[in-house]
């Protein structure tokens, strides 16, 4: 018999590692399977039973609270924590959610496998237990141990140090995608809106704005909540892998499947959604906006549009010039014209007729009362000079561009059989509810814009919007209420993938990887230079929103040094200009190591805070903390660290006379007069806290729930008691949230022809802005990647099952369910031509950055590309390189527009930083 | 034979693979006491290795009334050691260069996850989570000299009693599944023990209540008002996992269907993707069957007729998956 310490020794010599023989005579023994079925094995006593109930007891502990997890997962999901002695033992899904209505499944459980082990994370030993202080140079892994006095005291004086040499935009406050609750958010985003902070678009910096959404519908996040999937007929997943990334609600998808709902994966990857699915389509990466627009050719060629639905509630009969390729303004016509009206021809008057709803037209409806607008025509108006004006419709200007992207036109560029292409048109087409789901991946790429552009049109051609489908994005909803509270002054909020570009220096990485300038812009449109130029111009022109570099930062759950792409530049970029760098951080992540000081934050379940926002589902959960939680170290919250810091630099400011600071970015009214804004850093503190009425993290959860019109009339005492609560009728953005009914996008416009918040009232499929008719843009069309021939590997990195971007990613609990170290995913073919086994050590490489890693031999990803699971630190690979090391900076110049209708700076329209655009080679380490 | 039985069917065409079960199971029992290495629940990817590594190959289960001999898995290469990692040294004292493993496994519990076979674009693979069967014939019950293994007479959950056992592993080798495991801490055997302390409590398992997919069905087999009967002898929609091991499961399995294989044009063919000839070898020569069913039920759902299968598997309501009182 093999002793516990062989068994244990021999487990510890690796390679050895052969079956170990057991003694054969126990296991040869004849037994009598009759017998042994008939005669029940004797149990002497079954009391030892008690020690897995005494240890599950164990588990229960003496305390309950209710947490969700507060990273960047539209997840949302309530869990009962449990502890015992101050201590949390584990978390289980509350699963209490109300069924909304029998014939739709509920919500319940809610919470995945990083959920599951945030109890055992919040004790690891990557925890930040104290305040702390670099010693020698940043990043340098040496640390001194600080009191929280000295730490707010020396951070607070050189803040003010920044804000006298610098002004107010020489300081950047900022809580990244770790921190997505209203609770915990909200008090960097006072302290930043009071100090007139720097503060950047989260979405777009990490390539998450929907930006062709946004222009058709003047929303970027749009669509329905995903209880919605399981009444959907026909359910096309486009770049979304809901198995991995809709861990909580892909049950919808297969409780769907059985409900007799036909299901469609699109994507580059056999993913573990297009498993379940009844067809995969493998795209080639980057090549989606092709498919799409190959399904608009097959909607007009075999008249599958729904022509009353495209006259009212798109702009696609609006005139257009033949000569330039504008719209019809109301300035073409007349000479006191007003803006933002425009005209459709009438085929009853046989006259062109003024669009009532548009942006600067006085009728706010989209009724068409006895009009009939052409679909189709070439027409002639009277122009202000009397001259006759040729036009068309963009629905002809639309229909001209899909002539080229026939199904055999695009099978060469998608790899997708032309019969693919028609049979999945015309299914969606004829399915009474049909639906585009599409997930963060399509707008990482440059012109997934125009993809997700494309898919609207495919929708709106088909009539496709509000209860019968249409596109969906990433539906939110609108809570409303929340600005006293995190914006009482104006701060300096600024675009997150042009700021990032600016940050890190990006067009040096761009110029590298994109040499070959014929190459680009032949796939472009134009050439490296010019896209370099759209984004100078933008910044000038204020397009999209830029305040300058910020010389002090202080972040809260941004793992900005994980996040940004060309890593290893990016960092030094910004490193290099940055005076003062705090980190606020609950674990010692990639860019919280190389701060200047890291103040210990709190992890989900220790402090007070409540979520909302995310449109997945109905329910806002709640925080609360099990009652008797110890702290983990010195942790405080996000509000409590702001609180302290109003305290320290209203104390240091107050010291150094700069009690006031006139910043003269921002006007407000003051007497019926425009005066600058002040900063008045001698009341910050009294500021900060709503003149003492919110001092915790506590109060901040009981404000919101009392001035949160979508809340109502949920009290705080009873909302504690559950754990979440239901959001009522006005959490709709386009339309109401009905007690009983999935919430679909746009009832208001279809049903109540009310304007969509777009340049035309419409959804918009024309858009006359000078850069998108140099780029020949002006209807949605399809551009090929950019991926440069010079290294033969499009490199693609979906998000993963294991983290939440980089939270959970280095979890000991997670790497033991995977490799244990970061891997990427090759084809076997590829993989054999390389010479590189499965397990080999391997070097990614391109003229950006490189990094190494394992390979994992995977026949589900195609053969000319390199696929890796998302946001690996960069502090688990060799030399801190990380996977983001070789990605290229990129923007698309489509996103880089502004000044046009609906296409403004601000929540609903950005430009994203491009994360799948680059190329790589991969050889043996 | 026990009284009763309690049993568990789990849906491969809802098992999204998440591993919440895994991670579920781990911090309710195995993330102590010398068990970090043990996953009672797991979740695989076939076709593929499995955990632990090649446990089809392992030997163990009956040929007819003979205990067939196995092996016992090696714990750094089949099992995989428990990754550690140094997050104190590459995060907080600055020694050492960047944050990985310390011990360098060779195996771990989800290795292969994800790789399946076949060839791009036509390449397959599920996901198979695994439970102790909690077998109406256990080998490893059979093959305990100590006598230490039980079978309960009220719910048929199969235990080891751990006051009895010496650690001798003979249960190890004999179960074909590999689902006892070794407790080199304490020097006996464990497994899944169906959460009977939860399920005592009318709680169900944790890897069955805390399924987010929504894929297990919880109840005693001759409970007729309960979806597992149901499912399983009603519907008979469900399959034990290599029945050939002869050790009766009480773990069964709804079959996956999958999508159709391409030509070599690009053109989808009526083959699906995952070889019938592969299913049947993990689930039995009813597979076929069973997956035609499916197909009908849900023809006949779409087209608004009623099928008491399709909302048995919808589960419209989490709580009526589990009836195990």
């Amino acid at each position: 018999m093999l002793t516990r310490r062989q068994f244990v020794k021999g487990a510890g010599v690796a390679g050895i590692g052969a079956f170990v023989p057991v003694p054969a005579s126990a296991a040869r023994k004849k037994r009598d399977r009759k017998a042994l079925k008939a005669k029940p094995p004797e149990a002497p006593s079954r009391a030892w039973e008690d020690l897995y109930r005494n240890e599950r007891a164990a588990t229960v502990g003496d305390a309950q609270g209710y947490a969700f997890h507060c990273s960047n997962c539209q997840g949302n999901c309530a869990w009962r924590v449990y502890a015992k002695d101050g201590i949390v033992t584990r978390e289980e899904q509350l699963a209490e959610y109300p069924q909304i209505n029998p014939h739709i499944p509920d919500a319940n459980p809610r919470g995945c496998n990083k959920g599951a082990i945030n109890s055992q994370a919040m004790y690891e030993k990557d925890r930040i237990l104290y305040p702390m202080k670099r010693k020698g140079k940043r990043g340098g892994g040496k640390w001194e141990r600080v009191s929280w006095d000295r730490a707010i005291a020396e951070i607070s004086e050189k803040v003010v140090d920044i804000l006298e040499k610098h002004g107010p935009g020489g300081l950047m406050v900022y809580a990244g995608t770790g921190i997505v609750s209203q609770g915990r958010r909200a008090g960097p985003l006072r302290l930043g809106s009071l100090l007139g902070s720097v503060r950047i678009y989260p979405s777009s910096a990490v390539g998450d704005m929907f930006t062709g959404a946004s222009i058709a519908y003047g929303i970027p996040n749009v669509g329905h909540s995903l209880d919605a999937w399981f009444e959907t007929d026909r359910i096309i997943l486009w770049g979304i892998n809901p198995n991995v990334t809709r861990i909580p609600d892909a049950h919808y998808l297969w409780e769907a499947k059985y409900r007799g709902a036909k299901i469609v994966t699109i994507s580059p990857e056999h993913s573990s959604t297009a498993i379940h699915s009844d067809l995969w389509i493998p795209i080639k990466p980057g090549t989606d906006s092709y498919l799409a627009m190959s399904m608009v050719h097959v909607i007009l060629k075999e008249g599958l549009v729904n022509e009353a639905f495209v006259k009212e509630q798109t702009d696609l009969p609006f005139l257009v010039r033949k000569d330039s390729g504008r719209l019809l303004r109301d300035s073409d016509l007349k000479k006191f014209p007003r803006e933002n009206v425009f005209y459709f021809w009438d085929r009853k008057k046989n006259a062109p007729v003024e669009a009532l709803g548009t942006m600067g037209h006085a009728k706010d409806t989209l009724r068409l009362g006895e009009a009939d607008p052409a679909l189709t025509g070439s027409f002639e108006v009277k122009g202000k000079d009397g001259r006759p004006i040729a036009v068309t419709t963009v629905f002809d200007r639309v229909r001209a561009e899909a002539e080229k992207f026939s199904p055999e036109a695009t099978a060469r560029v998608t790899g997708i059989h032309p019969s693919v292409v028609v049979k999945l048109t015309r299914d969606f087409a004829a399915a009474k509810k049909a639906g585009i789901t599409i997930g963060f991946s399509l707008h990482k790429y440059a012109w997934g814009v125009l993809a997700c552009w494309g898919q609207a049109l495919a929708c709106a051609l088909t009539g496709h919007a509000a209860e019968t489908g249409g596109l969906d994005t990433e539906h939110q909803w609108s809570l409303g209420g929340i600005g006293p509270l995190s914006n009482p002054k104006p701060a300096r909020f600024a675009s997150g993938g042009l700021s990032e570009w600016i940050s890190g220096r990006m067009w040096e990485t761009f110029k590298t990887h994109y040499s070959d300038e014929r190459e680009f812009a032949e796939r472009a449109g134009i050439p490296p230079a010019e896209v370099i130029k759209i984004a100078d111009e933008s910044r000038e022109k204020k397009w999209l929103a830029w305040f300058g570099e910020p010389r002090g930062r202080i972040l809260f759950g941004d793992n900005i040094f994980r996040r940004n792409k060309s890593q290893v530049h990016y960092q030094k970029a910004v490193l290099d200009g940055t005076d003062l760098y705090v980190n606020v951080n609950f674990r010692m992540d990639s860019s919280a190591e190389l701060a200047d000081y890291v103040l210990p934050g709190q992890s989900h379940y220790e402090g007070w805070d409540i979520r909302g926002d995310v449109g997945y589902h109905r329910f806002a959960n709640l925080i609360v903390p099990p009652p008797g939680l110890k702290p983990v170290g010195e942790a405080k919250s996000e509000w409590e660290i702001c609180r302290l810091l109003a305290a320290g630099i209203e104390a240091a400011a107050k010291r150094r006379g700069v009690p006031k600071l006139v910043d003269a970015a921002f006007n407000v009214k003051k007497e019926g007069k425009d005066a600058p804004v002040v900063r008045d850093l001698d009341t910050l503190h009294d500021d900060f806290t709503m003149s003492g009425k919110l001092k915790t993290n506590q109060d901040v959860v009981k404000w919101l729930l009392s001035n949160v019109p979508a809340f109502k009339p949920w009290k705080f005492e009873e909302a504690v008691r559950h754990g979440f609560i239901v959001l009522n009728e006005n959490a709709g953005f386009t339309s109401p949230l009905y007690t009983d009914k999935p919430y679909h996008s746009f009832e208001e416009q279809v049903h109540l022809k009310r304007p969509y918040p777009t340049l035309s009232g419409r959804q918009t499929f024309c858009v006359d802005h000078d850069i998108f008719l140099k780029l020949g843009a002006a209807v949605p069309t399809a551009r090929l990647p950019l991926h440069p021939k010079k290294f033969p590997l499009a490199f693609v990195s979906p998000h993963t099952r294991y983290g939440i971007h980089s939270t959970w990613r280095s979890n000991k609990y997670m790497m033991r369910l995977q490799r244990s170290e970061p891997y990427v995913y090759l084809n076997p073919a590829l993989a054999k031509r390389k010479g590189i086994e499965d397990g080999d050590r391997v070097r990614v490489f391109n003229d950006v950055g490189e990094f190494a890693a394992m390979a994992k031999i995977h026949p589900g990803t195609p053969p000319h590309a390199l696929f890796m699971d998302h946001a690996w630190e960069p502090h688990q690979f060799k030399g801190r390189s990380g996977m983001d090391a070789p990605v290229a900076g990129l923007l698309s110049p489509l996103e880089l527009v502004g000044g046009w209708g609906h296409l403004k700076f601000g929540a609903e329209w950005d430009g994203n930083q491009m994360a799948y655009e680059s190329s790589v080679d991969v050889e043996k380490a | 034979m026990s009284k009763r039985q309690l049993a568990m069917v789990m849906d491969l065409n809802k098992c999204i693979g998440c591993q919440t079960c895994t991670v579920a199971c781990k911090v309710q029992w195995t993330n102590r006491n010398g068990r970090d290495y043990m996953y009672w629940n797991n979740v695989e990817t076939a076709p593929g290795k499995g955990y632990p590594k090649n446990w089809q190959e392992s030997g163990g289960g009956w040929e007819g009334s003979v205990l067939k001999d196995g092996k016992i898995p090696s714990l750094a290469n089949d099992y995989g050691m428990p990754v550690q990692l140094n997050y104190e040294q590459a995060l907080f004292a600055g020694t050492d260069p960047w944050l990985k493993a310390t011990n360098d496994p060779a195996w771990t519990p989800n290795w292969d996850e994800d790789e399946g076979a076949g060839e791009f674009p036509n390449s397959y693979h599920f996901y198979l989570p695994r439970i102790c069967n909690h077998c109406t014939n256990p080998a490893c019950l059979a093959a305990c000299p100590r006598g230490a293994i039980y079978k309960r007479e009220e719910d048929g959950i199969v235990l080891v009693d751990q006051s009895r056992c010496r650690g001798y592993r003979h249960c190890v080798v004999a179960c074909p599944y590999k689902k006892v495991y070794f407790n080199p801490l304490f020097n006996r055997s464990e497994k899944c023990i169906f959460c009977y302390p939860r399920v005592e409590q009318g709680i169900p398992p944790a890897c069955a209540k805390q399924c987010v997919g929504r894929i297990r069905h919880v109840g005693f087999l001759d409970d007729e008002a309960g979806p597992v009967h149901k499912i399983v002898v009603k519907w008979k929609a469900a399959l034990t996992l290599r029945p050939d091991f002869g050790t009766e499961p009480n773990a069964y399995y709804v079959p996956p269907l999958s999508s159709p294989k391409f030509d070599a044009e690009g053109k989808p063919t009526a083959e699906p993707r995952i070889p019938v000839a592969f299913l049947e070898k993990l689930f039995g020569p009813r597979v076929g069957e069973v997956l035609g069913l499916l197909e009908a039920e849900r023809s006949k759902k779409a087209r608004g007729e009623e099928s008491e299968l399709m909302d048995l598997l919808i589960a419209y309501r989490q709580e009526e998956m589990f009836k195990i009182r």
